[in-house]
């Protein structure tokens, strides 16, 4: 047992600590994973309860929300407060330490995913996003992000102040509005013997063990089918990523980054007019100012006193600059299509000159 | 199976309800009882373990699922601890604790019904013929199924067993039953399996941790995953050729039907698939390369204002 102080310190109770890394359980990833998957392609969210040790935040548990919470947002409320309770008393670590919400293909930056986050980060520091893609998830490779907005991009939104000029002080882009934490998962000595066990095959003769098949087994490609002779084992390994037909989601992708660029072409063109329109009217302030002062001068050789000219600003407002959350929101999705786009091609080409090769 | 038994059990049998608007009943006989669970089912069920408190060896706890339409296939997808004090003399199960979570867990899953239960450990005591006895009457006229899981690890492996339940004796009591093992499966989807994998990865490290893959190091894996399976087959086809191993017709049978599955192309024809393939990629890739560019421009044109 550490000293008091030592535990303490580790749990960090003043709050010190930045968060440098998370530690996901097993069972969470897998719990995450069969929500998202069944309620695809619609978006869900759900808690995520743990501890932060010494700058790793270890996620140990996690339950779903129901998927009505906007429009019942007492019940929600009302769900998450008795979920928590009923796991305190099963000793489960009844500490919220985040959510996780499910995204095709990588469409998750939008206002209320920001507003539900910067919530959770004013109320619980420490709090984390983690991002599971699901389409991505089913190509074969599990797709998990975790995120928090950096603490500039807090101060803006919590003065609600999107100004370019603003953004330029902060030094905020749409590439620092989150921060990536690196993710690991955590098995228990227990969970290793499980997957032990389900590794070896399973044609024991005792009756009852259960005979291990998957479901769905994966025959799209031509040359798993090598391995149908090998004994049959839960964990016989997948060759979804050895899937040649990447081309609906490039596809799909294309397609979302196309909308996205139409997005941000409109907001360039709001933008645009508000620039206008402060254009029009600095030159309306100007051309006032001018006949003024030509007044003036009139005014002083006749002997006259000036007309003042301070009254000139109130008379000519300056509309608001729009804000420029939106954009940086937009910039930041299509960097995001762009680079998954990148990210999909890699192991394509690779594919392709693999059969390439195969072909001689 | 062993054969110095004497007692012959048949699977308990669900009969098929027949439906106005069903096809030609091929299904006369009735099926056989079978049960498939979700991984995360076992995950669950270790961890509650692992937080049990300090004085209790066991651990119990009701499972969630879906049954099929006759009733015969039931499908476990998830699980909730529940608490229960067992003593000398007497089983106490918090049935409030287990009707809350169930009704929480019904506005999350409202397809998901009570199925069963499970437990920690091995063997089957008079106990678990009473808690089995309050879940019948939960899933009212479908078989309840019990599942056990040994996480003592009795002849080390974690022994995953589903039972229902048939009655004994003339007059049926509570405590009175016989656990009759059903077949299970373990049943997941294509985006749990790559979750699966990555843990699997995990287990043949110490530490049990692991990080996530990016798709090009996952690609390579499969890659000398398939390199090694093809080198296998391979020697196993040379060993059978020098004559050291007798020929397995039904291996060789195998291994026919996977090389007559790879597709036979024209090599210009492939040549000219390939291309274009290669083309339009590499027009993707440029495209979205740009479009990034021009983001990092506008980018640092901002910070010039």
């Amino acid at each position: 047992m550490p000293a008091n102080k030592e535990l303490s310190a580790a749990l960090d109770i003043e709050g010190n600590v930045p968060i440098i890394s998370i530690q996901l359980d097993a069972m969470v990833v897998l719990k995450i994973a069969k929500h998202c998957r069944e309620s695809a392609p619609a978006t869900v969210t759900g808690q995520l309860m743990g501890l932060d040790v010494n700058g790793v935040l270890e996620v140990t548990h996690s339950f779903p929300m129901p998927k009505n919470q906007d429009s019942e947002d007492f019940e929600g409320s009302q769900y998450q407060l008795q979920m928590m309770r009923c796991l305190r008393e099963v000793n489960v670590d009844d500490n919220s330490v985040g959510w996780y919400q499910s995204t095709n293909m990588g469409n998750f930056m939008n206002q209320s995913l920001i507003e539900h986050q910067f919530e959770f980060q004013q109320a619980l520091n420490k709090s984390v996003l983690i991002i599971h893609d699901v389409a991505r998830s089913s190509m074969g490779n599990l797709n998990l992000r975790a995120l928090r907005l950096t603490p500039s991009f807090m101060k803006l939104y919590k003065d609600k102040k999107f100004t370019t000029e603003a953004l330029a002080k902060a030094k905020l882009t749409f590439s620092n509005i989150f921060e990536e934490l690196p993710i690991t998962i955590r098995n228990t000595a227990l969970l290793d013997a499980l997957l032990f066990e389900l590794e070896t095959s399973n044609d024991s003769v005792e009756i009852s063990t259960s005979h291990l098949t998957t479901y769905k087994a994966s025959n799209n490609n031509n040359y798993s089918n090598s391995n149908s002779n090998s004994k049959k084992s839960v964990l016989t390994p997948s060759f979804e990523m050895l899937d040649l037909s990447l081309d609906p989601y490039i596809a799909k992708n294309l397609e979302n980054l196309m909308d996205t660029i139409d997005d941000h072409h409109q907001e360039q063109g709001n933008y645009a007019y508000w620039q206008r329109s402060v254009e029009r009217e600095n030159k309306k302030k100007a051309a006032h100012l001018l006949t003024r002062k030509t007044e003036n001068a009139r005014r002083a050789q006749a002997g006259q006193a000036p007309l003042p000219t301070e009254d000139v600003d109130a008379m000519f407002k300056l509309p608001a600059e729009p804000s420029r959350l939106d954009h940086l929101l937009i910039s930041g999705q299509i960097d995001n299509y762009c680079k998954q786009i990148n990210q999909f091609a890699g192991p394509t080409l690779g594919k392709l000159f693999a059969v390439g090769e195969l072909q001689k | 199976m062993d054969n110095t038994s004497t007692l012959h059990l048949a699977l308990p049998s669900v009969q098929t309800v027949p439906t106005a608007n069903a096809p030609v009943s091929t299904l006369a006989q009735p099926r056989a009882f079978s049960s498939s669970v979700n991984p995360l089912v076992f995950f669950s069920i270790l961890d509650h373990y692992l937080r049990r408190n300090a004085d209790q060896d066991r651990v119990i706890g009701t499972l969630l699922g879906v049954r099929s339409e006759d009733g015969a296939e039931v499908e476990i997808k998830g699980c909730y601890p529940v608490p229960h004090l067992e003593t000398q003399d007497q089983v106490e199960v918090d049935m409030e604790y287990h009707r809350t979570m169930f009704d929480l867990h019904k506005q999350v899953n409202p397809k998901e019904v009570i199925v069963g239960w499970y437990a920690t450990g091995a063997d089957l005591n008079s106990y678990s013929a009473l808690i089995h006895d309050f879940y019948q009457k939960e899933v009212s006229s479908f078989p309840a199924v019990h599942l056990t899981m040994d996480t003592a690890l009795t002849n080390e492996r974690l022994g995953v067993k589903t039972y229902i339940s048939a009655s004994v004796g003339i007059t049926s009591k509570a405590d009175n039953c016989m656990f009759i093992p059903i077949p299970c499966d373990v049943k997941y989807f294509k985006a749990e399996r790559a979750g699966l994998e990555l843990l699997a990865g995990a287990k043949n490290n110490e530490s049990g941790s692991t990080t996530l893959l990016s798709d090009m190091e996952n690609l390579e894996r499969a890659i000398v995953e398939v390199q090694s399976m093809l080198e296998r087959v391979s020697e196993y086809v040379d060993t059978v050729l020098a004559g050291t191993v007798p020929a397995n017709n039904t291996v060789g049978r195998y291994l026919m039907d996977t090389v007559s599955v790879v597709p036979k192309v024209d090599a210009a024809e492939f040549e000219k698939m390939f291309n274009s393939r290669l083309q339009d990629l590499l027009m993707v890739i440029y495209l979205a390369n740009m479009t990034r560019t021009q983001l990092a421009v506008a980018k640092r044109l901002e910070k010039l204002l």
